[in-house]
């Protein structure tokens, strides 16, 4: 369990990172928290001709206030996402979610960047980009763009990122106040990656669901939205048989996996364990919060 | 203390009696090796760097089974920073090890540094690569090219008995390494006419020991003497010494074994391995310094494994719930090689022998068969063989009280041998001396309060909630001696140990041991024994352990059996080094012996101001000639064998309990109560310790554990990813009731206990989650029990509901 042998340069700004990335044609590999990357160069299962370490990069490990939006750089490492005050305040289902994040060490090390770029389909992070519609600023030779989170998860571990792309900030559109949330999980043990994991957000117009908005990760290839399940509760009083009616439109859209510790049908029946419960959780703090 | 506790001696008031014990055996000392254990100053084999010290990397199989027909190694030699590349071909010199043994229907393995000619497991080493890093090393492993012609793979144990199987073994002409029946009475008679039956395929799947430091060994070579020391993280250096010396043919005293700061073992390091016999043929080929640190990837795919046995097993009961007869079928996978020096047979045979556990059972018949199949070999791993016999005997403990309409504890305290029963004869021939049987279960009763907890039960139930209590009871053989063979037929003697204490000139006490410490803090236990024999001070008590060269005959820490053989062995040595003190004191202080007294590390004569200390006697012993007569001098050193001959066995009670989420049948364990019988503690502080280890580790072959070889025979549970063990978070906190039943068959009444958490919890905790699950009709007979395996249960009853009685929530 050593590396192949690379190269190794520790880019002081984003602009070498992006050079560098150009210059080893494909295969070069950014390295951040490495708390993915070293495994899989350890196992042999990468062999880039070049590591570009960001970690040494100035002013990229911030989360702030942007009036409309609130931007976090790619170095933000888990850990401070998780103790966060903006994110506490502004995406208290994020802050939540955090903590399911691994274990502590792991949180030290990781960053959004990174874990994005990796793409999981059981990771959090992933997941809650495309909860809260976030939108991803790429940085290449050729300048910067933007990828909604929605765009971005082609895979498990494939994303809209291309050959010469560096993940340089992520985007977060705020909530209008009192939206309601939830995140529910199932994993074998605390920090592992989850079996099934939903999160909702939701708000409301009089006694109507609106602004509804369901992410789903563990259960297929990539995070999922539950847009089915969305369109059968958006606008409709909440219920015990219009949830219901969503549960089991998630369970007939889901197609997960079968592997060691869960099989694609316990998948299914979790998935919309925790979407049931997610709801009532969600509208509960929400009306707790408009009343 | 000569006596057992009476039971009606509360929880709390034992435990603060423990605590303020004055004697240093029996009281709670802090571990004197945790300063440097805990701050990163221990000294494991890895962190030893010699000068010129070249690094190995094995190229393993990735076949199951397969023939080796061709390797070359050509590119692998001219690779950057190679020194060497070996195959079997090159250690043709090295003498194969066998695991032999009398007994009958058995046939032993060869146990090679390399495979030689075919592969019979993925992970198997089939060529040794030697650098100047280990860097280097793996690099180079790509560049070894193995030509393979693959065989059937074997990876089905009931498969593979079959005589259609391909074999792993050719000259065994089967792959059944073992098989062997014991018999008492006539079980299928008494079953055939019982009142009640009880019944099941029990399943208990393969697990790895994940010790916490991955297996390293380091072989240095001193080519002016022919001189190999071996440093190795291993629980048994004196016998790996004893092995090399045979695979080498080289005399003892060139060899010396070493195991220094072990971090952790389990029985995973107590067995000879092909990359020992490896390193040290390599280091003496080169006459270099040669390491191997096994990476985690390599420790799950070459440790010893253990615990994989299917059982089928009936237990029959009069109406009155008394056990009358058991049955049972074992069939043991033990993998592709029979280890040394246990051998194939030693975890099967221990599931066969202690299947009666701690109950009256007068008609027993126990067959078992042990099939070779291309994994890597079973070894012992805690608890061995113990942890699915306990399962078994339990489940159908509760599977008959659930049919008879009894409480299990009842249940259990009608069948177990009562306190005036013993010794008593079990069915496989095993007899336990005095055990503790009905004390721990009703003090683990006491300490959960299992009245209450049962009317919590029948809240929760009514609720809704899926809340479960099972219990486990179970008894072990530990501190084996020399009538009793660790592994039956075994040519090797586990049965005695020897201390070697010394108080040198500078007043300073050693005392030597063959045993060795993986964690489990002998340093401490061992020096409050010899302080309380000797008179000294712990702290000043210098302890010598994992080093063949400090005692002529050694084996190492396994089998429960360090604190009673190696304990026993220093009160011995202890004791004569006290006598020459008192002979030396008697003339230096010019008083009867029956006048001094030696405590703290000073001789003084009683009631009087006179006092020599260890550094004031030894001086005068060893420096100053005249004070002593020449003719009455004595070295202050003794060296003694301790031999329990039979030795004696350990009890305890486990109760778990569980509640189960009922729509993600997540299972949480809510607490666990652990009531043992170790016989006379020496530190409670390290017994509680040893048993939550034990418990956590029961808990992981419970609910997480399992070793998964798909049909190709690979292992898909390759990383601690894949292979989940058992973290701080998914251990609920762990009550211990100690029962100081003192062995009446051993040196101090000590017990052995290192074994016993991973013994009762498996048990236990099935119970208990079976015990959640009753109402809906489910038999919990496979471990681990995952939610998705709960899922699947709960899902085949629901339909088998669906189609009979229609839908059952």
């Amino acid at each position: 369990m050593k590396p192949p042998p690379f190269d190794y340069l520790a880019a002081d700004c984003v602009e070498a990172a992006v050079q560098a990335l150009a210059g080893a044609g494909g295969d070069g590999k950014l390295i951040a928290g490495g708390q993915s990357l070293m495994p899989m160069l350890n196992f042999r299962l990468l062999r880039p001709s070049i590591l570009i370490d960001i970690n040494r990069i100035p002013d990229l490990a911030y989360i702030r206030d942007d009036g409309n939006e609130i931007c976090i750089g790619p170095l933000a490492r888990h850990r401070m996402l998780e103790t966060s005050d903006v994110i506490a305040r502004q995406f208290p289902v994020l802050h939540e979610a955090m903590g399911y994040v691994a274990h502590l060490a792991i949180r030290n090390r990781g960053t959004i960047g990174g874990s994005l770029s990796h793409a999981d389909p059981a990771a959090e992070l992933p997941m809650m980009s495309l909860l809260l519609d976030a939108c991803l600023v790429v940085q290449s030779l050729s300048g910067r763009r933007t990828i909604t989170a929605r765009d971005f998860f082609l895979g498990a571990l494939t994303t809209a990122l291309e050959e010469g792309d560096m993940l340089v900030e992520v985007r977060l559109p705020k909530l209008p106040k009192g939206t309601g949330w939830a995140f529910e999980e199932v994993a074998r043990r605390s920090g592992d990656f989850a079996l099934a994991s939903v999160a909702v957000i939701i708000g409301s117009d009089g006694d109507r669901i609106s602004d509804l908005r369901i992410g789903m990760m563990g259960i297929g290839e990539t995070p999922m939205r539950a847009l089915d399940a969305e369109r059968i509760l958006t606008g409709q009083r909440y219920s015990e048989a219009t949830v219901t009616a969503a549960v089991e439109a998630i369970r007939a859209a889901v197609e997960p996996n079968t592997d060691l510790h869960a099989s694609a049908e316990y998948r299914r029946h979790l998935v919309g364990v925790l979407a049931q419960q997610a709801l009532a959780r969600a509208w509960a703090r929400l009306r707790e919060a408009t009343q | 203390m000569t006596e057992a506790l009476p039971k009606s001696a509360t929880a709390s008031r034992e435990a603060e009696e423990l605590a303020t014990r004055p004697k240093i055996v029996g009281a709670s000392v802090k571990r004197t090796e945790d300063p440097r254990l805990l701050t990163g100053k221990g000294a494991y084999v890895d962190d030893r760097k010699v000068p010129g010290m070249l690094h190995v990397a094995f190229r393993r199989s990735d076949h199951s089974h397969a023939l080796i027909k061709a390797i070359d190694c050509g590119a692998a030699r001219d690779a950057d920073g190679v020194v060497a590349v070996f195959t079997a071909e090159d250690m043709r010199e090295v003498n194969a090890v066998f695991a032999t043994s009398r007994m009958k229907n058995y046939y032993a393995t060869p146990i090679t540094g390399l495979a030689i000619g075919k592969v019979r497991y993925v992970g198997e080493p089939v060529v040794g690569v030697i650098a100047q890093s280990r860097y280097l090393a793996e690099d180079a492993l790509e560049l070894v090219d193995i030509t393979y012609e693959p065989l059937p793979v074997v990876i089905d144990p009931e498969e593979a008995a079959k005589p259609s199987s391909a074999l792993l073994h050719e000259e065994a002409n089967t792959n059944v390494l073992c098989s062997r029946e014991f018999k008492t009475g006539d079980a299928e008679a008494a079953i055939a006419s019982a009142a009640v039956r009880v019944s099941g395929r029990f399943r208990f799947h393969r697990k790895t020991p994940t010790a916490m430091e991955n297996r390293t060994y380091l072989a240095e070579y001193e080519p002016g003497r022919d001189e190999l020391t071996l440093y190795t993280s291993s629980q048994v250096p004196g016998i790996i010494r004893d092995a090399l010396s045979d695979a080498f043919d080289m005399p003892g005293s060139q060899l010396r074994v070493v195991a220094p700061d072990v971090g952790g073992g389990f029985g995973g390091k107590a067995s000879l391995y092909p990359e020992e016999i490896f390193v040290a043929f390599a280091a003496r080929r080169l006459g270099r310094a040669v390491k191997w640190t096994s990476d985690r990837m390599e420790d799950l795919a070459a440790t010893s494994q253990g615990f994989d046995q299917i059982v089928n097993a009936e237990l029959a009961l009069d109406a009155e719930g008394n056990a009358i007869a058991l049955r049972a079928e074992v069939i043991g996978d033990v993998g592709a090689y029979s280890i040394y020096p246990w051998t194939a047979v030693i975890e099967p045979v221990q599931v066969v022998s202690f299947l009666p556990g701690p109950y009256k059972i007068a008609n027993y018949l126990g067959r078992v068969r042990g099939i070779a199949t291309s994994k890597p070999p079973t070894g012992p791993y805690r608890g061995v063989g113990r942890p699915t016999s306990t399962f078994v005997t339990e489940r159908l403990m509760d599977m008959a009280a659930q049919r008879l309409g009894m409480d299990p504890i009842t249940l259990r305290l009608r069948n177990m041998i009562q306190p005036d029963e013993f010794p008593h004869r079990i069915g496989s021939g095993i007899i336990w001396d005095q055990c503790a049987f009905t004390e721990c279960l009703n003090a683990a009763c006491g300490k959960a309060d299992y009245q209450e907890l049962r009317a919590r039960q029948a809240e929760a139930r009514a609720a809704g909630r899926w809340f479960g209590i099972g219990v486990a009871c179970y008894a072990e053989l530990t501190g084996i001696g020399s009538r009793i063979s660790v592994a039956p037929g075994m040519p090797i003697n586990t049965g005695t140990e020897t201390a070697k204490i010394a108080i040198d000139s500078t007043g300073a006490v050693t005392a030597a041991f063959g045993v060795t410490a993986m964690g489990q803090g002998l340093e401490t236990t061992l020096a409050q024994v010899v302080a309380e024999h000797l008179g000294g001070r712990v702290e000043d008590i210098r302890v010598i352990q994992g080093d063949s060269a400090a005692v002529p005959n050694a084996t190492g820490s396994y089998a429960s059996r360090s604190a009673v053989l190696a304990g026993g062995a220093a009160t011995l040595a202890a004791q004569e080094v006290k006598e020459k003190i008192i002979r030396a004191a008697s003339h230096l202080l010019e008083a009867a012996s029956e006048d001094l007294v030696v405590e703290d590390g000073k001789v003084s004569v009683v009631g009087t101001d006179r006092t020599l200390t260890f550094r004031q006697l030894a001086r005068a012993v060893y420096l100053e000639m005249g004070r002593i007569p020449a003719d009455k001098r004595e070295e202050l050193t003794s060296t003694k064998t301790y031999d329990p001959v039979f030795g004696t066995s350990a009890t305890a009670a486990h109760l778990a309990v569980v509640e189960i989420n009922p729509d993600t049948y997540e299972i949480k364990l809510e607490r666990f109560v652990v009531a043992e019988d170790c016989g006379r503690l020496i530190n409670p502080m390290i017994v509680d310790g040893q048993v939550h280890g034990g418990v956590a580790q029961g808990i992981g072959a419970a609910l997480y554990e399992e070793v998964v070889y798909n049909d190709e025979g690979q292992n898909v549970t390759a990383s601690l990813v894949d292979y989940v063990i058992p973290t701080a978070t998914e251990v609920p906190l762990i009550d211990v009731v100690h029962i100081e039943a003192e062995s009446v068959t051993t040196l101090n009444g000590f017990r052995g206990m290192g074994e016993g958490g991973t013994i009762g919890a498996p048990a236990a905790v099935a119970n208990a989650v079976a015990d959640a699950v009753a109402p809906l009709g489910i038999d919990i007979l496979e471990l681990p029990i995952s939610p998705e395996r709960l899922f699947r249960l709960i899902e085949s009853s629901k339909n088998h509901k669906d189609s009979s009685h229609g839908h059952e929530t």
